[in-house]
Parts: C-alpha cells; structure tokens; sequence
C-alpha cells in the first residue's frame, strides 16, 4: 500500500535526504571508530568477493613481467655465456684441485691411522643486544635456561670467529669479541705458518703482536686460530691480514662482527683432556710459586 | 468544433514504451553511477599504477561533482552514498571519511548548480579547486582526529593536485556521455 503524499511534503522529503544521509556518513565514522574488527570483516569480504577478479587483472601483468624478463634474458645471452664459460673453466680446475686433495688427504689419513676429530656440540641463539660501549666490545645472546652453555665456550658466526663466552646468566650470555681490547688469542699465519698473538684494540680491526720478525705476516693470507688453548681448538677461520701502515698487521675479521645476527656456540672445554702424567712437574698457574713434588723437596732437618 | 489542443512538444513518432525500451533508457540513466562504480572498481585492482591510492576518490569525487551540478537527477543524494559505501569498503581509510567527504561534495555541487552550472568551464575548474582544497582539508582533519594524531599531509596534497589535474580530461568524458549516451535517450 502506498501513503499518498502531497507534492509539498514530496518536496520536503526530498530536500531533507542530504542531511539524513550526512547524518548516517557521521554514524558510519563513529561505528567504524567504535568497532573496527566488523569493518575490517566486511572489508576483508568484499575483497575475498574480489579475489578471482582482481587475479584475472593480475595475471597478464605477471605474464608481461615474465616476458619482459624472458625478453632480457635473451639479450644477456651472449656476455652471459662468455662470463659462464670462463666461470665454469675456473670451476673445473677447482675442482680438479679439490678432488687431488682429496684424494691425498684420503690416502694420508689412512697411512697414518687417523683417529678423526669428535663433532663438537653447538647451540645457536639470537643475539639481543650489542653491549658495546666506548671501552667494550661485547654482544648478549639469548640462549635456553636448559641448554649447555658454558662459560669460555667459542662463538661463531657463519663466516668465523666472534668472540668467547665470558658470563652465562640464566637467560642470557655475554660474548666477549675478539675485537675487545681485554681480548688475546693465540692464531696461525697460515701461509707463513708463524705462530702471533691477535691482540683487540676495541677498534674493528685487532693488532697482530709478537710475530717472529724474521717471518713477518704476509698481505691477505688467513689467520687461524691455533690450539694453544684448551677451549679453543686449532684451525678455526679468524679473517686475514691486512697492513695499516708498513710494520702495523693488523686482522680482518671473517666474522661481521659489526651486525651480528646468530652466533653458534661451540663447546670445546672437554674435548681434550690431558692424560695422568706421573713423574712431570705441573706447571704452577700464573701468580703462585711453584711447589715441588714431595720427592724432590729438599730434606730439612 | 475542434477543441483547442496544445502543442505537442515531443515528436510525433515515438518508440514503443516496451520493456526493451525501458531498460534500454534505464541503463542509460544509470550510467553516471555505473561509471563511478566501475572506476571504482578497476582502480582498487592490483593495477600497480603509481598514485593509484589517490587517483581513484580523486575520479570519484570530480565525477560526482560534476553530476551533481549538471544532472542530479542522475546522481542522487542516495546513488553517492551508495558509492561512497563503495569507495570505503574498497579502500583502506578510517571509514566513513571518504563517504562523509562525497557526500559534503555533492551538496555543494546540488546547492549551487544554479550558478555553477552557467560558469565558464574554466571559471568552474577554478571553482571546483576550492571545493577539492576544502573538502582534502577536511578529510585530512577528520583523518587526523580519527587516528589521534597529525596524519602526513603530503598523500592528501597529492589527491588534491590529480583532482584538480584530471577535471579537464573527466569534463570531456562527462560531455560526451551526457550528449550522445543520457540525452539521446530524451531526444529520441
């Protein structure tokens, strides 16, 4: 049934519709500051309705894309294949290299009876924190309350050598890096084969000291850790080296120790340990006078 | 005696006032609303046009206002809220701005069309400028007051900037439409 409605009061109606609708544009603001999950719901339904419709829109642009790709490609091709062709020449005689070394090393091994080293245990954790200041250079890693962190335990990171684990709290560990200037690590040369000292300076580059001057660091050869130190074993990449100024090696390290992301903690105190050895004198800890054994202290009396 | 008849002011001949007819005047009519819609639409696709964001309530609010001021009887207080619904659920602002914004633009235009629609183009390009600066200056404030803090002003300069740029390009499509599409439909 229709209410029949003079022209005047038609009118009217009419005139009065803008400011309604305002009225509801004002409602719709408030309902939508008041509560945003039903808009975001409503909005997420008109675009799930969407979805085909907006994939057919964006299909023929990735299409073009691809083309266009393909279409570079193919005028790449040439300097391409060059670059592979002398790349994969370099590969081949890597790889010749690589498998003669193999071979030798096989062959060595099994002349020698070799026992091979135990794998040794690592946790990775997330580094939270660079504690660095202006007299420091350290990191704090979040590790597990259950896992086996220890103290003196190595850090690396995918490249190399970070640091070393100077406390562990409950959830957290603190590495001190190489780069710190309490830092000293015994290291290899490796093409020199001279044994040093890498020493931190809190600078970005650690000082390389008491190198045997008749055999002085070479520009860029690698620099390893040596097995001077029980917790730290020998071999492990630390970086390479690299000359300040003419009598001033100093280290890069492998590790980018600037941002450091994961660091893998390696526990190597108990993977050597040394055997009873009687009738040798053990060295007195740094500090203490030495005390002799009972059969060779001097009779008194 | 003949009885004294006023002139017919319509042509003799006239189509059948058939349902072909009545659609095909129809859809006529709802054109204006369907183009809206339509850009609308297509601008809220994944097109990776740059500016696409601003481009598409700046298409919108200029065709409304044009609409609005030479034929609001085919754009109705009731088809820009429609699309102002539209606008907002295809977009991500704070909702019910851009409707707010719509409609606050069409009553200016209704309002004025009696000496809006006899400017000089250009004149009402200029016009339209300044209803587009107001009405960006009050999405940004309602923008602002909504998210409780001073939202970047630079997104909404732009808006205002590709309003303003792209009224010449939309006047002609607009011209066109009402010539050959919506007013065929009356003369035939």
């Amino acid at each position: 049934m229709v209410m029949p409605v003079s022209i005047q009061s038609r009118q009217a109606m009419g005139k009065l519709v803008l400011p309604f609708l305002i009225l509801v544009a004002c409602g719709v603001i408030l309902l939508g500051k008041a509560d945003r999950p039903l808009v975001e719901h409503m909005r997420m339904q008109v675009a799930d309705l969407l979805a085909p419709a907006y994939g057919l829109v964006a299909w023929p642009q990735a299409r073009l894309r691809e083309l266009s790709g393909n279409l570079q490609d193919i005028r790449n091709l040439e300097a391409e294949n060059i670059r592979l062709r002398t790349e994969n020449a370099n590969l081949q005689h890597w790889y010749d290299v690589a498998a003669a070394l193999a071979d030798e090393n096989a062959t060595l091994k099994a002349n020698l009876h070799w026992i091979p080293d135990e794998a040794p245990s690592y946790v990775t954790g997330r580094v939270v924190r660079d504690t660095s200041g202006l007299y420091a250079r350290a990191v704090l890693l979040a590790i597990n309350p259950d896992t086996n962190v220890r103290k003196d335990g190595i850090a690396l990171d995918g490249a190399g050598l970070a640091g070393r684990v100077t406390e562990v709290g409950k959830r957290s560990a603190r590495v001190l890096l190489i780069t710190d200037s309490s830092s000293r690590l015994p290291v290899t040369l490796e093409s020199s084969h001279a044994a040093a000292i890498m020493a931190g300076d809190n600078s970005s580059t650690p000082k390389i000291i008491y190198y045997p001057q008749d055999n002085l660091p070479v520009e860029g050869e690698r620099v390893v850790t040596n097995g001077e130190i029980e917790s730290l074993p020998a071999g492990l990449p630390v970086g390479h080296v690299h000359y300040l100024r003419p009598g001033t090696p100093v280290v890069i390290p492998a590790a980018a120790l600037e941002h450091l992301d994961i660091l893998r903690i390696f526990n190597y105190s108990d993977a050597v340990v040394p055997p009873d050895a009687p009738g040798r004198i053990p060295l007195p800890t740094v500090g203490r006078t030495m005390t002799l054994p009972p059969q060779f202290q001097p009779k008194r009396g | 005696m003949k009885p004294l008849s006023p002139p017919s002011l319509k042509p003799e001949i006239q189509p059948r006032s058939g349902l072909a007819h009545g659609t095909d005047l129809f859809v006529r009519h709802c054109l204006p609303c369907l183009f809206v819609l339509l850009v609308t639409l297509v601008l809220s696709a994944p097109l990776n046009i740059p500016g696409q964001a601003e481009l598409m309530p700046a298409i919108v609010q200029v065709s409304v206002f044009l609409w609005s001021v030479f034929r609001p009887a085919l754009m109705p207080s009731v088809a820009v809220f429609g699309l102002g619904m539209c606008v907002d659920l295809l977009s991500f602002d704070p909702p019910g701005v851009m409707l707010l914004v719509l409609l606050v633009v069409h009553g200016v235009g209704l309002s004025g069309r009696y000496v809006l629609a006899r400017l000089n183009v250009f004149v009402l390009w200029l016009v339209f400028g300044v209803v587009m600066v107001m009405a960006t200056a009050m999405q940004w404030v309602l923008c602002s007051a909504l998210a409780l803090h001073l939202v970047e002003t630079v997104p909404f300069m732009f808006e205002c900037v590709l309003a303003f740029g792209s009224f010449p390009v939309l006047y002609v499509i607009f011209v066109w439409t009402y010539r050959f599409i919506v007013n065929d439909a009356n003369r035939a």
